[in-house]
């Protein structure tokens, strides 16, 4: 999860839980520090392909949009769906993540009713479908 | 500028100038010529005056010779030659009276000679008749005495003086021609002399007028240049100022946006935490002794729930404001497409879908006249009269029937477009005001934030025209809308 807000990301990994997923869950404030652990390696060289990535696209180094692109150039990263979760509703942004190759985009609404139930959905979204195997931890 | 003028006032005096000097040197040759005609006129008069002189003396002297052939010879062709001669004499002497009639001293000599030559007629006669009568040596004789030789020579002198004199006349009227033409040639250099000058001058004042012309010229196109860049640089500075209004107004709605999502977030999972905790008082109450004091009771029953209410309130109202932000800077953005829009059919579009609001309060909309067509923006036009009528219907006087009226007219170059109510109005103080976001007039008793007028406002910029308010309390309202009749293409500010 990439979140630089940490309200935001206590909010998502609350509901996330409460949707029933019990995986790992990494996150990372800015986008520097998101993209030095996806492009590492581990021992064996190999990339951490990580399940799934929740982006927001305002972040105080860089845009979402530019990770969304790093990631999907890269060919161990590219299957991993990315969602991502902000709170632009402009229609050419969202336009553009699809146009790069994000899976998922929601908008985060203040109304928290609709913002957990949006989360509650994400997770059972993710809880049916298939995710692409890394032979990582998911 | 002063020498400027100086200058010009000199080059009118130069040119009044030389054409003084013009017309002076035409009215002088023309009384040069007219002069000089009168000479040729008195010369030739001279000169006749002279030949009939001579003519006379000819005539003298011949018959003088006419009468002593005949007196030597005896022969009658010179007698016949002198009386004919004789008869011609004088006819001739009246010819020369009648030119010099304007002499008195030729005429003094006219009248010597008329004498003269009578008594040298009465001789000739004399001894002309005396030699056919025979008498040849008395005739002869005669003519050595009676005096004729002495008057023929007094003839001859007299006629010479004639001739001197009028030679004389012609000298004097010569030396006045010549001055005459003198004073003539004199004008005519004066008069070129200031003509060249003049014309000088005015080449300078001219060619420095031209220069002063042309130099003002190239200042003026340079002035424009200059101009037509600071409108450009003013314009791309203007832009530029609305670009950065709208990325604001952009960043600070999404940046609000952040913590509001955190705000009732987190007032949910505050209300999400409160069940457990009210059974937990709940039941300590019920325990005896009751654990739970009554405070703890407040708390958890009122104290929380009207905070969290309270909180909750708030945020969607801030949530509302900063939407309205948000819509406000899209709407700088989108991209008008200007079309010819028909305003009578997009007038009563609005007002049918407003007509079930109309219907409800029992207000009327209608359309006045024919409304100008207009090349604009389709949906802004649309926004802008729906804002405008819902307003009407909005603030209508309670107890009256409501009635909007939309009208419009053309004026060079604008259109202007009205809707006019008769509800309760605006304070004049608040004309300006009602423009403003979140500004609001009158009592406080309809929903809304106080965006439909700015949004109204805001859009009316971008089509290129301007809104005014005309309105007083209790006595409806007027809102005039003034737009160019054709919208000038724009590309949208872009983010």
């Amino acid at each position: 999860m990439i979140e630089d807000d940490e309200g935001h990301a206590r909010l998502i990994e609350k509901n996330i839980r409460r949707a029933g997923i019990m995986n790992d869950l990494r996150h990372f404030l800015d986008g520097s520090s998101a993209l030095e652990y996806l492009f590492e390696g581990d021992e064996n060289g190999r990339l951490r392909g990580p399940a799934l990535v929740l982006l927001d696209l305002n972040l105080p180094d860089m845009s979402g949009t530019e990770i969304l692109a790093k990631i999907k150039a890269e060919p161990d990263l590219k299957r991993t769906p990315v969602v991502v979760l902000t709170t632009t509703d402009d229609k050419t942004e969202i336009q553009r993540c699809y146009d790069l190759g994000c899976n998922v985009y929601i908008t985060k609404p203040v109304d928290y009713e609709a913002f957990s139930r949006a989360i509650l959905q994400l997770g059972l979204f993710l809880s049916v479908i298939q995710v692409p195997d890394n032979g990582s931890h998911v | 500028m002063n020498t400027r003028s100086l200058l010009n006032r000199l080059a009118v005096a130069a040119v009044a100038v030389g054409f003084v000097a013009l017309l002076a040197a035409a009215i002088a040759a023309i009384y040069v010529a007219k002069r000089n005609a009168e000479y040729t006129y008195w010369v030739r008069h001279t000169y006749e005056v002279e030949l009939r002189i001579s003519e006379l003396r000819i005539l003298a002297e011949q018959v003088e010779t006419a009468r002593r052939g005949y007196m030597l010879k005896h022969d009658h062709a010179f007698y016949e030659r002198a009386v004919s001669t004789n008869a011609a004499l004088f006819p001739k002497l009246e010819q020369i009276a009648a030119l010099t009639d304007d002499n008195p001293a030729e005429q003094a000599r006219v009248e010597q000679l008329r004498t003269l030559i009578s008594r040298q007629t009465e001789l000739t006669n004399r001894s002309l008749e005396t030699t056919r009568a025979g008498g040849v040596v008395v005739s002869i004789r005669m003519f050595r005495t009676d005096g004729s030789i002495e008057t023929l020579t007094e003839i001859r002198r007299i006629a010479r003086d004639m001739a001197e004199a009028e030679r004389r006349l012609l000298e004097e009227r010569n030396t006045l021609q010549s001055r005459t033409v003198q004073a003539l040639v004199g004008v005519l250099v004066a008069a070129g002399v200031i003509l060249i000058v003049t014309a000088a001058f005015s080449v300078v004042v001219i060619v420095r007028y031209t220069r002063d012309l042309s130099r003002s010229r190239d200042q003026l196109r340079r002035l424009n240049e200059n101009l037509e860049d600071i409108v450009r640089e003013r314009t791309a500075d203007l832009a530029r100022a609305n670009d950065e209004i709208q990325r604001f107004a952009y960043i600070v709605s999404h940046d609000l946006r952040s913590p509001l999502v955190n705000i009732m977030g987190f007032t949910s999972e505050l209300e999400a935490a409160l069940p457990p905790l009210r059974d937990m008082i709940a039941a300590g109450e019920a325990a005896s002794p009751p654990v739970a004091t009554p405070a703890a009771h407040a708390a958890v029953e009122a104290d929380l729930p009207e905070a969290i209410a309270f909180i909750r309130k708030s945020t969607q109202k801030m949530d509302r404001l900063i939407n309205a932000i948000l819509r406000l800077s899209r709407e700088g953005r989108r991209i008008l497409t200007p079309e010819r829009l028909a305003m009578g059919a997009i007038v009563a579009g609005v007002a049918d879908t407003l007509k079930h609001r109309a219907d409800e309060i029992g207000a009327e909309i209608t359309v006045e006249g024919e409304l100008p067509s207009i090349v604009s923006d389709r949906l802004a036009m649309e926004q802008v009269f729906s804002n405008l009528i819902e307003n009407a219907l909005k603030y209508l006087k309670p107890g009256r029937p409501g009635r909007i009226v939309v009208r419009g007219h053309a004026e060079p170059g604008r259109l202007v477009y009205e809707i006019e109510d008769n509800g309760r109005g605006v304070d004049p103080k608040d004309h300006q005001r009602i423009f403003e976001l979140f500004r609001r007039s009158g009592p406080q008793d309809q929903p809304g934030e106080g965006i439909g007028l700015a949004h109204v406002r805001a859009l009316i910029y971008r089509l290129g025209g301007v809104i005014a308010c005309d309105s007083a309390l209790d006595r409806g309202a007027i809102f005039r809308l003034f737009l160019p009749p054709t919208l000038a293409g724009d590309q949208g500010s872009s983010l």
